[in-house]
């Protein structure tokens, strides 16, 4: 599984709304619901004319209803920070930012959808497919000041209508006491809208609003799912590419 | 503001009285107001009281047959009501609210909205009282209540959808919810019923539990929100949708009622008076074990 998660290191930067769990569900077989809460960490790369690094840390509460341990869907809604890594830096010596130069903002709205499938091949090995895509209801703000040739100016920048849309495989492998060891590609797809209140010599966002892109379309991903006492389970994952994200969650099954 | 609030404190104490002495608080003047109820409390009465020598067939199989366990000792349960003549009017109040505006509308809203999301809404207002039960859980120096709702808190607010589900109550988890309010805690102290009263909108109640609403409204998280219509309409969601689970439970007693006010009393007072013996007989065993600890600790 580590070499499965190697091929696919190398190929960009990850990026997803919170991790993906494993491909079998942890509802109950005759069909149940589970909750989760979690928590999850992410980088990516999106890239316009120029490239830039989003970072977020999201929390998400999610209801899954899934059964015969095949099939499951689910819903999240969280809230996420983002953080854009050089988004004020000025290409100009004309262009002072006095402001900081990364765009920050706190916690916003997303909401998640996802299905998944699963085939199992013998008791201990199987395969599985996902589908998932999120939404961030609320648009992300952050104000830059500084001078341009001398003449003060402040401007916002917005980001929004962000979202991705993940499709993957994966293998799991159902260890003794149900731990569930599970690994896979996935190509995925986000984009975001980004423009200044004001153009500014200097930067690099303008009035026009802009498509912001993923750089690469594809990870991998690998996690463990291990049940707790009374119901509960705590699954950890973790996407790698250009750079690492993160995620865990503790789940009940009803 | 201190000692106003340590006037109705008192005022609260010597209106109820010693809790250990309310079920036997004569109706002041009015005696007719004073009704005395039967209570199943499962004790046997003694053989020497039942055994009533009777040649009837019947009676004989009553006395010797399965049915003798059932016999069960009358306790008497009164409560002063010296506000009869506001008390009915408010019942009568309540009683046209109920049939004329709330039945109506919770059919209408049971109609439309399914029984399991109609459970999962009172889930929701459940979990929301969760302040109030801990503080009284924490007031009776019930520590393992306390911790038990904040567990259940906890699990349904995460885990449970924020609190729509109530995964706490599952057989796993069992995480009962503590069955008190600040009525029962004042009753803890000593501090008995008072005389019977029945507001408007709120129903059933006495001075003591009247405390028990007022901590209610303030401990309550929606209660903070503005404007105010918001937690007014979300107050009437709950009511309605309480209602929509229980319609022919408050029909049925009137029904079977000679007098619906006397037994809607009787219904209350009987009711509270559970409530504070199971919360009394569950504090003993907790300070059984707790002295059955102590002494397996000394003798270590």
């Amino acid at each position: 599984m580590l070499t499965l998660l190697l091929i696919f290191a190398g190929s960009g930067a990850a990026s997803a709304s919170g991790p993906f769990g494993p491909p079998q569900t942890i509802s109950r077989e005759a069909g149940g619901l589970n909750t989760a809460i979690g928590y999850s960490y992410q980088e990516d790369k999106f890239e316009d004319n120029a490239q830039y690094v989003f970072r977020q840390n999201q929390v998400y509460s999610q209801v899954s209803y899934g059964g015969q341990n095949r099939w499951e869907i689910y819903g999240r809604i969280g809230v996420s920070d983002l953080t854009i890594s050089d988004a004020f830096a000025s290409n100009n010596s004309s262009t002072i930012i006095s402001s900081d130069r990364d765009f920050t903002e706190h916690w916003k709205f997303f909401g998640t959808l996802g299905a998944k499938g699963f085939l199992p091949v013998n008791k201990i090995f199987g395969v599985g497919a996902f589908l998932q895509g999120s939404y961030y209801f609320e648009h992300f703000k952050c104000e830059v000041a500084g001078t341009d040739a001398g003449a003060p100016f402040t401007a916002d920048l917005k980001v929004r209508d962000l979202w991705d849309v993940n499709f993957g495989i994966g293998f799991q492998v159902t260890a003794p006491y149900d731990i569930k060891l599970y690994a896979g590609p996935y190509i995925y797809y986000s984009e975001a809208k980004a423009n200044l209140s004001a153009d500014i010599a200097g930067l690099k966002f303008g009035t026009q609003k802009i498509s912001l892109e993923n750089k690469a379309i594809a990870g991998g991903f690998a996690g463990v799912d291990v049940p707790l006492a009374k119901g509960f389970h705590l699954n950890i994952e973790g996407r790698y590419s250009e750079r690492f994200s993160c995620g865990a969650a503790i789940g009940y099954r009803y | 503001m201190k000692s106003y609030l340590l006037s109705i404190f008192l005022f609260i104490f010597l209106a109820g009285g010693p809790v250990y002495g309310s079920d036997s608080i004569a109706a002041p003047a009015n005696t007719k107001a004073s009704q005395a109820v039967a209570v199943a409390d499962e004790v046997n009465e003694p053989a020497a009281e039942t055994a009533d020598t009777t040649a009837d067939p019947f009676e004989e199989e009553y006395q010797n047959g399965e049915y003798a366990d059932a016999i069960t000792k009358e306790e008497k349960v009164e409560i002063a009501d010296p506000l009869e003549l506001f008390n009915r009017a408010m019942f009568q109040f309540n009683d046209k609210l109920y049939f004329w505006m709330l039945k109506p509308v919770a059919q209408g809203y049971k109609e439309v909205v399914p029984e399991p999301a109609r459970i999962s809404v009172k889930n929701f207002f459940t979990n929301l009282g969760f302040p109030i039960r801990f503080l009284s859980c924490l007031l009776q120096a019930d520590f393992s209540g306390a911790a038990t709702e904040a567990g259940r808190f906890g699990v349904n607010t995460i885990w449970g959808i924020g609190g729509l589900m109530d995964p706490a109550s599952s057989k796993e988890l069992d995480l009962k919810m503590q069955d008190t309010d600040l009525g029962l805690t004042l009753a803890s102290y000593g501090v008995g019923h008072g005389f019977y009263l029945v507001w408007p909108v709120f129903g059933p109640s006495s001075p003591r539990d009247t405390i028990d609403l007022a901590g209610k409204y303030f401990l309550n998280p929606l209660s903070y929100i503005t404007p105010w219509y918001y937690p007014t309409g979300t107050k009437v969601v709950e009511v309605v949708n309480r209602t929509s689970l229980s319609i022919g439970d408050y029909e049925s007693l009137k029904e079977a009622a000679i007098d619906p006010y006397v037994a809607m009393r009787d219904a209350y007072i009987q009711y509270r008076k559970k409530q504070i013996k199971r919360k009394n007989n569950k504090a003993g065993a907790a300070g059984v074990q707790l002295e059955q600890n102590l002494t397996k600790s000394g003798a270590n």
